[in-house]
């Protein structure tokens, strides 16, 4: 009996089809950082880019690789999930443990498989819903923990301002009494104002106060990678939004902005800069994440449009006359190494390299070959401006086989005496860099 | 050698054949009506549904499938009639063509039109033939479809 052609043809095309799909990455990173990134055409996949280390921790004394004239060291560990940090004025470093509400409904057969692929990093871990609180004993020179705030809702931003402190969660911004020196807040707290709150796709809300004290400044991630659940349930979502402190009062300050995770004032033009996850699915090396100044009523192009007036064509109804005045941000971080923490460095423990500039923690990628972030990097900032390529400083948080995950850098502080902390959501630690002179 | 044993068509592939045969079938036609009306107005709750039509027609057509791969191959008495082997491969084509279309299916929102429209216009039209052309054959249409 002859073999039958259908017996080869079928699988043949079948093999084809699929390897079609994930391909890697071809554009140095490098390449997408700065003002003017490289841009891929944009592709449709069969089967998505997605290529996820299985989280480890750090074991025994392991810890991240710092550059040249730097030392790291751990000064919290067996943390819940820590995201974010807060310095208080007291030199008390507030650590707030958190993940996700887990309210997404599985409304796709490829949420079912995604959210299956992805819980393997680690980065899925439980979070504590709580703000530990981190105060540097005198003598011994060890950070003591002290559970500070509990029970809170997805937590992520937290702000002091004069003796309140505001907590995002992730459908409210709450607000409480604090008492200097204070280890623990027994206030039940008061909610100030609320948030986007449906389905939670990007869960994270990051809170920064004005430097008079009158607002606070919310980033509001979108509900979709690509309008994906619908437009409707978009409403004050990719966006900033401005609280104002007294009344509670909010408005959108500036939009398209896809997942601003981090806020933070430029010290030396005193404006509002943002860093932002940009959307996935089509390129490995598409869309790069950025950070941008924030304009009052800007708009930067989610879902339509990216870098000014790149079409996106996933989304229906177009919409001509918002890309037309969508504004390309400032400077690009490469594709999908997923920016969770910005941090402006005014201290004088590190180096003069490191002085002036942006510090960002790159929480990793997902969905691209080879992996992309998992380090903290450095742009340096003239004139208020970022200038020059980006730099890693921390780095070692992924097996060099790319299988293993140690640890994943998030939100960013600075010490009282000027070192550079990072919540590292994995290891479940904070790390201190200091300048190896200090 | 082993004496020829007489052997008898089964009853337990006839019902799953006679129940999952036309789920299959169903749900991608609900698809295809689903993708046409999201190409038309982009509100995402019928491609999702029409994603999910897919993956379930999918499973229900793994039992009805392999039982017309037997029944069609290897027939008790005799050969198969021709009208049941093009439907078979007519079905195979539609059968890969839903496999491609789910993953269509899984891109974000209107990324999934247009291939997700002709690949379930591909996935239906293959069917209604292999379909059509069983009916059409003399005899015994109910045991070999």
């Amino acid at each position: 009996m002859k073999p039958n052609p259908w017996t080869v043809l079928v699988p043949t095309v079948l093999a084809i089809a699929l390897s079609a799909c994930g391909e890697r990455a071809s554009v140095d990173p490098q390449k997408q950082a700065g003002g003017d990134p490289v841009l891929p055409a944009a592709q449709n996949f069969l089967v998505p880019p997605m290529q996820v280390p299985e989280g480890v921790g750090w074991q025994g004394d392991a810890r991240p690789t710092v550059a040249a004239g730097l030392k790291i060291e751990k000064i919290a560990d067996k943390l819940q999930h820590p995201r974010q940090l807060l310095t208080l004025p007291n030199g008390d470093v507030l650590v707030v443990e958190s993940n996700g509400p887990g309210q997404e409904p599985v409304t796709t057969p490829k949420q079912l498989v995604a959210g299956l692929v992805k819980s393997r990093s680690g980065k899925g871990g439980k979070g504590g819903n709580r703000i530990t609180l981190l105060r540097k004993d005198a003598a011994s020179g060890k950070w003591v923990q002290h559970v500070f705030l509990e029970r809170l809702h997805s937590p992520f931003g937290v702000q002091l301002i004069g003796d309140t402190l505001y907590v995002a969660d992730t459908g409210r911004v709450m607000k409480y009494a604090y008492a200097a020196g204070a280890t623990r807040i027994t206030d039940p707290g008061r909610e100030l104002a609320d948030l986007p709150d449906t389905i939670n796709h990007h869960w994270t809300k990051s809170l920064l106060a004005s430097r008079d004290g009158k607002k606070l400044y919310v980033g509001v991630g979108s509900n979709s990678n690509i309008t994906e659940n619908g437009l409707a349930v978009e409403y004050r979502r990719a966006a900033v939004l401005e609280v104002d402190v007294a009344t509670g009062a909010s408005r959108v300050f500036a939009s398209g902005l896809r997942n601003p995770t981090g806020l933070q004032w430029e010290p030396k033009t005193g404006k509002l800069w943002a860093i932002v996850n940009e959307r996935d699915e089509i390129g490995a090396d598409l869309v790069p994440d950025y950070m941008t100044a924030v304009q009052e009523g800007g708009f930067y192009g989610w879902p339509y449009s990216y870098y000014g007036q790149h079409v996106d064509h996933r989304v229906s109804p177009q919409r001509p006359d918002l890309v037309a005045k969508a504004i390309k941000p400032d400077y690009a971080l490469a594709s999908h190494v997923a920016p969770l923490g910005l941090w402006f460095y005014t201290g004088t423990n590190l180096p003069a390299t490191y002085r002036g500039g942006a510090f960002i923690g790159e929480h990793g990628s997902w969905d691209r070959s080879p992996l992309s972030g998992y380090k903290v990097s450095y742009v340096r900032f003239v004139d208020g401006r970022p200038t020059g390529p980006i730099v890693p400083v921390v780095t070692g948080f992924a097996s060099a086989d790319e299988k293993s995950l140690f640890g994943a850098p998030v939100g960013l502080a600075q010490s009282a005496d000027g070192a550079l902390l990072i919540a590292d959501d994995v290891g479940n630690a904070v790390w201190a860099v200091t300048g190896s002179g200090s | 050698m082993n004496p020829p044993v007489r052997k008898r068509p089964s009853k337990l592939a006839a019902v799953v054949f006679d129940l999952l045969n036309p789920v299959a079938f169903g749900l991608f036609a609900g698809a295809l009506i689903f993708d046409v009306v999201y190409a038309s107005n982009a509100d995402i709750l019928w491609m999702k549904a029409a994603a999910w039509m897919i993956a379930i027609g999918l499973i229900a057509a793994i039992a009805p499938r392999l039982i017309n791969l037997v029944r069609v191959w290897r027939p008790l008495g005799g050969v198969g009639r021709p009208g049941d082997r093009a439907a078979f491969w007519l079905h195979l084509v539609g059968i890969v063509a839903a496999i491609v279309n789910a993953f269509v299916h899984s891109r974000d929102a209107y990324a999934v039109v247009p291939e997700g429209v002709w690949l379930s216009v591909a996935t239906v039209a293959l069917f209604v033939i292999g379909n059509v052309l069983v009916s059409l054959q003399p005899f015994a249409h109910q045991e070999h479809a």
